[in-house]
């Protein structure tokens, strides 16, 4: 099965160099294990561009389409067999990037 | 046999096969919904036959087979389970000398059961709401008196835990030793939660859910693998 961690924060600083490394590291295991299969960290939520194309006539609105104090600053995608494994691997993404994190399966 | 006493049958072998009927459905289909589904028609062909045929002589191998049934039913019925692995299942199910996988230290097949319904990922209402339903074989009806909602409330809240099951890939199992010691603390406080409702009522009718509290508890009454589990 395919999961989806998101990272969630909220505090406006990124990841510190100890932090940084941590998640290196981190990284580095999913991949030797196999579990990994994407990763990305993302800019401010005020760096987003929300579209609606709904009607063929897009819309552009400036700003994250929803206002939060906390807010998804990154994420993992991981291939594990069952939500056991991907619960342990969190714990430690978690660690890693000293945030919280949300487990999500893909359908 | 009168009718009292095949209802009296009825309501022991209730006791006592309900929650092995739901194990062995949930491992053979992968699925909470379809195994208490076709367990709860299973009961409710036996209320209707055995007045008249008698009670089997093995009642829990009857309904456990009957279950299997109304399951395959289902699924044939539905025709949206038409992928390999599902038929996979049933194909491995159906093979008489099919040996049981080994569970540990601890030989109960209920047991897999419980640890699925009391799974960290779940808010511990939930996993007493659905231990009481797969494990205890309480109505959603007793159930919602227990916890002082509306039935329709806790109709859903169990049916959003089993698609959480499905969905997000909550394994069937017994932890592995190294996580035995965590995961069982977070069962025995169900399990205390579940035998004080035996006992405790606190529905607007004074009678407790179930007369019988010790019952409840049963399966993890095995020998502890870790000798330190659950005192935290």
């Amino acid at each position: 099965m395919r999961y989806l961690v998101s990272v969630i924060t909220d505090t406006a600083h990124l990841a510190t160099p100890d932090e940084q490394a941590a998640i290196t590291v981190f990284d580095d295991r999913l991949k030797a294990e196999g579990y990994w299969v994407f990763a990305g960290g993302l800019a401010a939520p005020s760096t987003a561009t929300v579209i609606d194309n709904r009607d063929g006539e897009a819309m552009f609105t400036d700003g994250p389409f929803l206002e939060s104090k906390e807010y998804l600053v990154g994420f993992w995608i991981i291939e594990a067999p069952d939500l056991d494994v991907v619960l342990k691997l969190a714990a430690e993404g978690s660690k890693a990037c000293n945030r919280k994190v949300e487990v999500r399966p893909f359908l | 046999m009168n009718r009292v006493d095949v209802r009296e049958a009825i309501t022991q072998v209730h006791h006592e096969e309900w929650a092995r009927v739901i194990a062995s459905l949930t491992k053979r289909f992968g699925d909470l919904d379809i195994a208490e589904e076709a367990a709860a028609e299973a009961f409710a062909v036996a209320v209707e036959r055995w007045p008249a045929d008698g009670v089997p002589p093995n009642p829990g191998a009857w309904l456990t087979t009957t279950a299997n049934r109304k399951a395959i039913d289902r699924i044939r019925r539905e025709n949206r389970r038409d992928d390999k692995q599902k038929e996979a299942q049933m194909v491995y199910g159906d093979d008489p000398d099919d040996p049981p996988e080994p569970l540990g230290a601890i030989d109960d097949e209920r047991l897999r059961l419980i640890f699925t319904c009391c799974h960290p990922a779940l808010a511990i209402q939930t996993r007493v709401a659905l231990t009481l339903r797969m494990v205890g074989g309480l109505t959603v009806a007793e159930i919602a008196r227990a916890f002082l909602v509306a039935e329709t409330a806790m109709g859903q809240r169990i049916t959003r835990a089993k698609a959480k099951i499905k969905a997000a890939g909550i394994p069937y199992r017994v932890p592995s030793a190294e996580d035995l010691p965590a995961r069982l603390s977070g069962v025995l406080a169900v399990l205390f939660l579940v035998f004080n409702e035996g006992y405790l009522a606190t529905g607007p009718d004074t009678d407790p859910v179930r007369p019988d509290p010790d019952r409840r508890g049963d399966p993890a009454h095995s020998p502890d693998p870790s000798p330190h589990a659950g005192r935290r």
